[in-house]
């Protein structure tokens, strides 16, 4: 279970991304985040495996403070944590293989990480990653030659290498074309039910979330306005969370 | 000059011309460049009437001393005497086969015409005809042209050289090559210093890849950015960049050529210094332009630091990084053919020397070699980025 605590973010030059965030995931849920664009969903994911530090608040994640790690012990939670990005972050000089294996690197030896050597069953596992991602054939090439949804699958595999208890999706197909886009949550759909992976997920578009959340909250201006099921939301709710002049747009 | 301001009350556009501001401006152009030409004492008068001093010089350079012959001598004497005594001295004894030469008489007073006629030399062979007195130096007199039947007449004065009870010894030798060319001594030497200059590009960019790569992590502003004692050190790394940067390879030798003295580990020390801070300011420029995605992705995933700078800071980099160095071990070629001028060893040691020397037709050897290194450089460079960037 992780529980979010009067969690608050204030950015140097004083911008006030969360307020007192406050709300409760269940082990295998599957939350999206959505909101405009500034809303603090990128804000409020990073702060959960901290590659953004929290000002207030407090992340309890199976009974531990995540707020209080450091050091090795925060690097231990971050390797049950996998991330997807918008902008997929694959190294782009690198190969495929290679980009997913370093989702490995928190678990494996770091010297002989250091020397570009893993062990023969993680690169098993890495082909076998991408073989359920579906382009194991694209293994040897480099990041930058693939197609965006087949980078952000490459984005997934690496996660996938985590073993992860904790899925954060951020904006994972805000990148892509809609046809794509169902092909790569449908990919984080199957982390979740069949790897029992929790899933955060923040997507721009309410149809998309509509199809996958098994539950919903919404940010505005740094501020949970909504919380519950995508089946609540009606019109007068899409006005509190989009604005007045806002109009859906489908992506089926 | 806003659209307002170009129009006048009327409200049609003023001519560029008429605006106040630009003829101000043309005045301080004149003013400043006026000055200029005067104190740079341009003289466009010298630039053509000093054109032809230039053209023994070129003419040499153009022709430099690439190959060599062999050579054979052939030489003749006879004896004269100055002033005329009791018994001049006799003429050269007759030959069927040797070389031999006859004057039109063997004593005599200074500015006198004097015939020398050679029999039996070498057909069609050039030489020179010496005058070798009893006291005092050697002199030409003139140039020598055999015919087809190896013979020559030769209409001189009798020089005016010290007389003296002993006889005065005239000389006629031809020469002429034998065998097929071989490379010059000069060409020889100049290969030698080209192989001492490549080294000393190569070795002052190993150097100095060796102490920039690390020193451009701590010049990175995004690295850099965490803590007061960080941000110290990044300015303390960029200024260093930025002093040493503005200080030319030359001065550096100079430097360096008292230090260890003069020879090409100067040199070495020299272009790695400034290759330091040249490389070091353009590499962790590279770093603060890297993307910061991977390296929040690869945080993310448990990875320490380490690891963060192995798998996600190196492989944007390195590219970058090879393109840059040899970017620079291409200037460092350019510059350590110059670099021994002051004192840094290689090429440029000897193409001074020759100059100053007046050695044209051997500078011109180095001056070639100095064009075909760095253009064959500046291509393979240009090929090698190409590949990898």
């Amino acid at each position: 279970m992780l529980e979010i605590q009067n969690l608050t973010k204030v950015y140097d030059g004083g911008t006030v991304a969360l307020k007192n965030v406050s709300f409760t995931v269940e082990d295998g849920e599957f939350l999206v985040v959505i909101g405009l664009s500034g809303s603090g969903k990128s804000t409020l994911l990073r702060c959960i495996n901290r590659l953004i530090e929290p000002t207030e608040g407090h992340i309890i994640w199976d009974g531990v403070d995540v707020t209080q790690l450091s050091g090795e012990e925060l690097r231990k939670v971050r390797r049950k944590i996998g991330m997807i990005f918008q902008q997929f972050n694959l190294v782009r000089r690198s190969s495929v293989l290679t980009n997913v294996l370093s989702g490995r690197l928190g678990y494996v030896n770091p010297w002989r990480s250091a020397m570009g050597r893993f062990p023969r069953k993680d690169v098993d596992k890495a082909l076998s990653c991408l073989e359920r991602v579906g382009i194991l054939n694209q293994a040897y090439k480099r990041a930058d030659e693939l197609s965006g949804g087949q980078q952000q699958r490459v984005g997934i595999a690496r996660a996938l290498m985590q073993d992860p208890r904790l899925i954060l999706a951020d904006e994972p197909v805000a990148s892509l074309d809609p046809a794509t886009s169902h092909s790569i949550l449908r990919y984080v759909e199957q982390l979740n039910k069949e790897d029992g992976a929790t899933v955060l997920c923040s997507l721009h578009f309410l149809s998309l979330a509509r199809a996958y959340a098994t539950r919903m909250i919404a940010l505005k201006d740094g501020e949970v306005v909504f919380q519950g099921l995508p089946t609540e939301i009606d019109d007068n709710r899409f006005k509190e969370i989009y604005g007045e002049d806002a109009i859906q747009v489908e992506i089926r | 000059m806003s659209d307002q301001e170009g129009k006048d009350m009327k409200g049609r556009p003023r001519g560029l011309l008429s605006s106040w501001r630009f003829l101000v401006a043309l005045l301080v152009a004149v003013v400043v460049y006026a000055y200029g030409w005067r104190e740079t004492e341009i003289n466009i008068h010298t630039l053509i009437t000093g054109a032809p001093d230039i053209v023994h010089i070129v003419t040499q350079i153009v022709q430099p001393d690439l190959l060599a012959r062999d050579k054979e001598y052939q030489a003749a004497y006879a004896e004269f005497q100055l002033p005329c005594a009791a018994t001049p001295p006799s003429q050269p004894a007759r030959s069927e086969s040797e070389p031999y030469l006859v004057l039109s008489h063997t004593c005599g007073s200074t500015g006198e015409p004097l015939s020398v006629e050679g029999f039996n030399f070498r057909p069609n062979t050039r030489g020179t005809l010496r005058w070798t007195p009893p006291v005092g130096t050697q002199r030409s007199l003139q140039h020598i042209d055999s015919d087809e039947n190896g013979h020559f007449v030769l209409a001189v004065s009798v020089p005016a050289v010290e007389e003296s009870e002993q006889v005065q010894e005239i000389e006629a030798e031809l020469r002429w090559n034998v065998g097929i060319p071989y490379p010059s001594e000069t060409l020889r030497v100049v290969l030698d210093k080209m192989v001492e200059t490549v080294f000393l590009a190569l070795m002052a960019t190993t150097f100095a890849i060796f102490i920039a790569v690390p020193l451009s992590f701590l010049g990175a502003r995004n690295l850099m950015g965490g803590h007061r004692g960080t941000v110290i050190l990044y300015f303390a790394v960029r200024g260093f960049f930025n002093i040493v940067r503005s200080i030319e390879p030359l001065i550096w030798a100079i430097i360096f050529a008292v230090w260890v003295s003069i020879g090409p580990f100067a040199g070495v020390l020299a272009l790695g210094m400034h290759s330091i801070a040249a490389l070091g300011k353009l590499y962790s420029e590279q770093v603060e332009s890297i993307d910061p995605g991977p390296i929040e992705a690869i945080r993310a995933t448990g990875a320490n630091a380490l690891q963060t700078v192995i798998y996600a800071v190196v492989p944007q980099i390195v590219p970058p990084y090879l393109a840059f160095t040899i970017y620079r071990w291409d200037i460092n070629v350019r510059m350590s053919t110059v670099i021994g001028m002051v004192g840094g060893g290689g090429i440029g040691f000897l193409l001074i020397q020759w100059v100053n020397l007046l050695r044209y037709k051997q500078a011109g050897v180095a001056v070639w070699a100095i064009t075909v290194v760095v253009w064959v450089m500046d291509y393979v460079s240009g090929v090698v980025r190409e590949k990898i960037v």
